[in-house]
């Protein structure tokens, strides 16, 4: 009896699992199959259901047509300068939470919190209408100021967890050598805590890799234009050259993909820190 | 001291969020036109007047409403179910893992994307199997009746990865040697799971419950870029209908109206959890 329904029990799963994989990754795959095929079989005479492999010469012929490396660029620029300003800021905030007992410390706390609960689309018009006074509209500067309003936050609670699982004697014996608190920070908790910091600037990283309202509402030259904004001008166009556009698609998704894999426990750490200590 | 280290980040958010977030919500006691949006001139309550005579804006509120409740219904039930089906080892677990996690981390413009050519009408896979059964197309993103629908399916695909993830890291802390002890007294699987699971799993459950909501009522570039908040305003949420009315209609009074009706759903969301959790915090001291 016991046997049989672990044995049902393996069936159910099996069938569930093979279902929950068909749903998760069948857009990807036809996302592939789209990429390798040419666009009179997408639009005439049918897709066909598997990826064309000798389709890909006229594949990769056709991706060079759009500017990707271009956005990539852009995106690039964007997605570092996030990172970077949300590493600094993060670290500040996150050592001066973790550290130090101080006034307002609850309200900051819930101020930072409060910023994943802000629609982006809301701080929208404000940016736009601050960023004509101060020459940042249409600039990749203005872009990453607007995103790392939403990822330093998140960095912030990640280094905070992570400083405080560091023993505090640690920077005892460092200040006892007169050292400045700063460069306790920089050169000895940073360092013991890279591997948050890492996943911490992955997850900043990957917001301003992925953003699109701000880049599509900042940036009017098209030569600024990072990849989400590129690949999304082609929605509602009369002619899309679709099998490049999906091959666009797909490089601009696989490093997100890898990395959101290789670091996946962090970053559900941080998002869910984050909402539990606001 | 340690304002030293706080001053940095407090004045950058301050510039950078909370002076807009502050600046948005005065917007909308103002009319102001997106042409000029530094004069504005100051008419009160006008706009929500304005906002509370429009059918638009009930159905904004109505679409929101129903979109996130049915992201979260839907959306955990999927995620908590995967968590379920993959707690339990199997070959192959690892790589079931990152295909189940594929929606969560792509870009919402490759989704969108990608998404719009699996819902396209005349050469779509979706419809290419459903003329297969011998059906009529089905118009997914076109037709007041399927596309809600349609972007749900989108929404369930990006959030119950990201549930599932934090499920099975629950599922997988609840303490062992209370089930073995409850199996040793008798208790079937499903008793097992009403008295000893679910309590356990039962914060990082409303949790993520809670981030769903916030995100779908927050959420801008799948519902944008698959159907523009149409047709007729059948999936144009508030945070949609604020882009809309913003940029399209340049009255960014309104629009800064829809945008504060839109933060005050989020934050009675957030305010709702945070009662529940210092109620249950209460109950355990």
């Amino acid at each position: 009896m016991n046997r049989l329904t672990s044995a049902t029990k393996t069936l159910l799963q099996a069938l569930l699992v093979l279902l929950l994989v068909v749903f998760g990754g069948f857009p990807i795959y036809w996302m592939a199959t789209t990429a390798l095929s040419t666009n009179a079989e997408l639009y005439n005479s049918g897709q066909v259901p598997w990826p064309q492999l000798s389709n890909l010469p006229t594949a990769l012929e056709e991706l060079t047509k759009l500017p990707l490396l271009r956005w990539l660029g852009n995106t690039g620029i964007v997605a570092v300068g996030t990172t970077l300003l949300s590493l600094i800021l993060g670290s500040l905030a996150g050592y001066g939470l973790s550290r130090f007992r101080f006034h307002g410390k609850g309200i900051i706390g819930f101020l930072l919190f409060m910023t994943q609960v802000v629609p982006e689309a809301l701080i929208l018009v404000p940016l736009y209408a601050m960023f004509i006074s101060l020459g940042l509209l249409n600039s990749l500067t203005g872009l990453v100021l607007a995103n790392v309003g939403f990822s330093l936050p998140v960095a912030a609670f990640i280094i905070k967890g992570a400083i405080d699982a560091v023993p505090y004697e640690i920077e005892e014996s460092a200040a006892v050598d007169n050292c400045p608190r700063l460069s306790v920070l920089t050169m000895i908790v940073l360092p013991i805590i890279a591997p948050s910091l890492a996943a911490a600037a992955v997850i900043a990283f990957f917001a301003g890799w992925n953003e699109y309202l701000f880049a599509a509402t900042f940036l009017m030259d098209n030569s600024l234009w990072p990849a989400s904004v590129g690949l999304a001008s082609f929605i509602g166009q009369y002619e899309t050259p679709l099998s490049a556009v999906m091959s666009a698609a797909l490089i601009f998704s696989l490093p997100a993909v890898v990395f959101f894999l290789l670091i996946q426990r962090k970053i559900v750490a941080g998002i869910t820190a984050g909402a539990v200590k606001g | 001291m340690p304002y030293a280290f706080m001053m940095l980040p407090v004045i950058y958010l301050a510039i950078f969020m909370f002076w807009p977030l502050g600046r948005q919500i005065w917007l909308s006691f103002t009319r102001t036109r997106l042409a000029n949006p530094n004069r504005s001139e100051f008419i009160g309550l006008r706009n929500y007047e304005r906002l509370f005579d429009n059918p638009d804006f009930y159905t904004a509120l109505y679409v929101t409403v129903t979109y996130s409740l049915l992201a979260v219904l839907i959306g955990v039930a999927v995620g908590t179910v995967a968590a379920l089906a993959m707690n339990r080892p199997f070959p192959g677990r690892t790589l079931v893992r990152a295909i189940l996690l594929f929606g969560w981390a792509v870009p919402n413009v490759a989704a969108a994307l990608i998404w719009l050519w699996i819902f396209n009408e005349r050469s779509g896979v979706l419809n290419s199997i459903v003329t297969g059964l011998g059906l009529e197309r089905i118009t997914w993103l076109t037709s007041t009746d399927m596309a809600l629908s349609s972007i749900l399916l989108v929404t369930v695909w990006q959030v119950a990865p990201f549930v599932m993830l934090v499920m099975l890291a629950a599922l997988q802390s609840v303490p062992q040697e209370v089930k073995e002890a409850a199996r040793v007294d008798g208790a079937d699987a499903l008793n097992i799971f009403r008295a000893v699971t679910l309590p356990h799993v039962m914060p990082t459950l409303q949790l993520v419950s809670l981030l769903v909501a916030v995100w779908s009522i927050r959420r801008f570039d799948i519902i944008y870029l698959l159907t523009g908040g149409g047709p007729i305003g059948s999936t144009s949420t508030l945070i949609v209908k604020l882009r809309q009315v913003a940029f399209e209609n340049h009255d960014l009074g309104l629009a800064s109206a829809y945008g504060v009706i839109g933060l005050i759903l989020a934050l009675s969301v957030a305010a709702v959890h945070a009662a529940f959790n210092h109620h249950r915090q209460k109950g355990q001291s």
